[in-house]
């Protein structure tokens, strides 16, 4: 039941794109995510799905775990492309049953945004393939930092996301524990009616909170006992750092972006 | 044979680049009315080992039997299965939830559909039998109690389902010298009821003292197995998988060396005396 549930799903490798400043790969997946937006045609969508596959191959981690992203929007992308399917009515008409018209226009607008809504999954799902969600807190918290002028508290929401991210593995196993732990004393999670397996939940769930709690206050007191007083002054043991590699991918982002602007302008397929 | 395990094997995440095997080609027996200890360095597969015995986990290849029930079959009923075999998992005290005591440990009697009358009696009958006082600890809430007192609640939740056989992970764990004697007194009195104990430890000291058969583990494969003389034989092996002897085998062991005269395979810290008290009754014989 809880293997379903992927928060972390960082691969760890050693490719060029593993190795990238965690910045660099924040700021090109959002320029990724405009430069799907900037796309008016298939051909440009083609141009970007290879690049992104490239990029998948090219880390050792494998297609499956790209496509696997997918599944929890599946149903958005099915929605989305049956009602562009079906309420586009310009164009000229293909199939006709009922009070349902389906247009040549209909359709190629349904294949569009829902291609555009699977490259959007696939592009952020190769950021959080590929770099540890502790990297992407302090990526963010630095990218975010300059915010800090207006009083932007960037710090203390990267350090409260790196204490949540580092703990739900530990929730998610101590879940486990206390799940088999009233299994074995004849607990039922599994079958049963809506109500009965609400109720079910709580011989798991209050554990789970009291153990939650403990450990908060565990952790505050050993953050105090190490004198944490904030982000004012902090010197930090890995320092982020731009390099040669991180040039090179903002170059072959560009480089994307310009021939997916050509492809427009010479109005490709 | 209550528990029959038939090369068992475990993987914890297939397929994901965190692939840990956690248990392979175990094979055991357990017998009726039998105290066995499971022994192993951290991360050995014991905890692991310990859940495919009332089918809390699953894997294939291998065949697991309780009383003859093969649980691996999908029309095994596992309420059941696990009504006979009572688990109680290291640090039980972190799964209480109820409001009072007594609520907390109707828990598993509850959920075994009996009528109130006889869950009130295993109530009190499983506080009292874990050396606790029905009387005054029922009404508590059980987050009121000490740990000690929480981990004997947690037992006799368990307890309360009658199984005819338990398994303990580290039930002393984390337990100060008097708590852990009084944790085997309790084990041992329950073993004494006829309950056939299956106890998971990382202390040779402990398992020495109360186990009738070891098995000891490394890397997920059974390394030794036998009668704890059988198994610290094998002491600088013992060693080496992260493993110790009880003190006064070693003690016994180094006098041998020495040239006195220590029978082969003493542990127990009475027959190390007696032994040592035989040399030395002899050797003044000898002098007089
Ligand atoms: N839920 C899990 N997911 C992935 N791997 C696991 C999981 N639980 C255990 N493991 C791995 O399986 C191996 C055996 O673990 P297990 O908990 O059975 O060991 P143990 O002998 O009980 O150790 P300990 O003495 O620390 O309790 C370990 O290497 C562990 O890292
Ligand atoms: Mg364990």
């Amino acid at each position: 039941m809880l293997k379903n549930i992927t928060l972390g799903q960082y691969f760890p490798g050693d490719s060029f794109i593993h190795r990238l400043d965690p910045r660099t790969k924040l700021l090109a997946t959002v320029a990724l995510i405009a430069i799907v937006f900037v796309a008016q045609g298939f051909s440009g969508f083609l141009l970007i799905a290879a690049f992104v596959v490239a990029c998948a191959v090219s880390t050792g981690i494998h297609l499956k775990f790209l496509i696997r992203g997918l599944k929890p929007i599946m149903l958005i992308i099915i929605f989305t492309f049956f009602l562009n399917l079906f309420f586009q009515t310009g164009g000229n008409e293909l199939v006709h049953i009922g009070f349902l018209r389906i247009t040549d226009q209909g359709l190629r607008t349904a294949a569009f945004m829902a291609t555009r809504l699977i490259l959007l999954v696939v592009c952020s799902q190769l950021l959080t393939l590929t770099t540890s969600p502790i990297a992407l807190t302090d990526g963010l918290e630095s990218l975010f930092r300059p915010l800090e002028a207006i009083h932007f508290p960037a710090h203390e929401i990267a350090m409260m996301m790196s204490i949540a991210l580092r703990f739900i593995p530990t929730l998610m196993d101590e879940a486990d524990k206390i799940m088999k732990a009233q299994k074995a004393r004849g607990a039922n999670f599994e079958t049963g009616s809506l109500v009965q397996r609400a109720k079910a939940m709580v011989p798991l769930l209050v554990p789970l909170f009291v153990g939650a709690f403990r450990r908060a206050e565990d952790l505050a007191l050993a953050m105090d006992a190490r004198c944490y007083r904030g982000g004012a002054g902090r010197t930090r043991m890995k320092q982020l750092k731009f390099g040669k590699n991180d040039l090179l991918a903002g170059l072959a982002i560009l480089l994307l972006l310009a021939a997916v602007i050509g492809l427009n302008a010479i109005k490709a397929f | 044979m209550p528990i029959e395990v038939k090369h068992l094997t475990h993987v914890y995440m297939p397929g994901t680049p965190f692939e840990a095997k956690a248990l392979s080609e175990v094979s055991l027996s357990i017998r009726d009315g039998e105290f066995v200890g499971i022994i192993g360095h951290t991360g050995s597969g014991k905890s692991t080992l310990i859940t495919h015995l009332n089918g809390l986990e699953h894997s294939e290849p291998g065949v697991v039997f309780v009383n003859g029930v093969d649980l691996g079959e999908k029309d095994t009923d596992l309420i059941a299965i696990r009504r006979v075999v009572g688990l109680v998992f290291q640090y039980p005290e972190y799964q209480l939830f109820e409001e009072t005591v007594a609520k907390d440990v109707a828990f598993g009697p509850t959920n075994l559909g009996l009528d109130a009358g006889e869950i009130s009696e295993r109530v009190q009958t499983a506080l009292k039998q874990v050396g606790l006082d029905p009387a005054s600890v029922s009404e508590k809430s059980p987050f009121e109690l000490s740990g000690g007192q929480k981990r004997r609640v947690a037992i006799a939740g368990v307890l309360a389902m009658r199984p005819s056989i338990l398994i303990l992970d580290e039930p002393a764990a984390g337990l100060d010298p008097s708590g852990r004697r009084d944790m085997f007194d309790l084990i041992r009195g329950i073993h004494a009821s006829g309950v056939t104990v299956v106890m998971v430890s990382h202390s040779m000291d402990d398992v020495g003292r109360l186990c009738d058969r070891l098995f000891v583990l490394n890397r997920g494969e059974i390394a030794y197995s036998g009668t704890p003389a059988e198994v610290f034989v094998h002491e600088s092996k013992l060693h080496a998988i992260g493993l110790d002897v009880p003190e006064c085998a070693k003690l016994a062991r180094r006098l041998r060396d020495a040239g006195f005269d220590m029978p082969e395979g003493i542990y127990r810290t009475e027959d190390v005396c007696a032994a040592i008290m035989d040399n030395l009754t002899q050797k003044g014989d000898a002098k007089c």
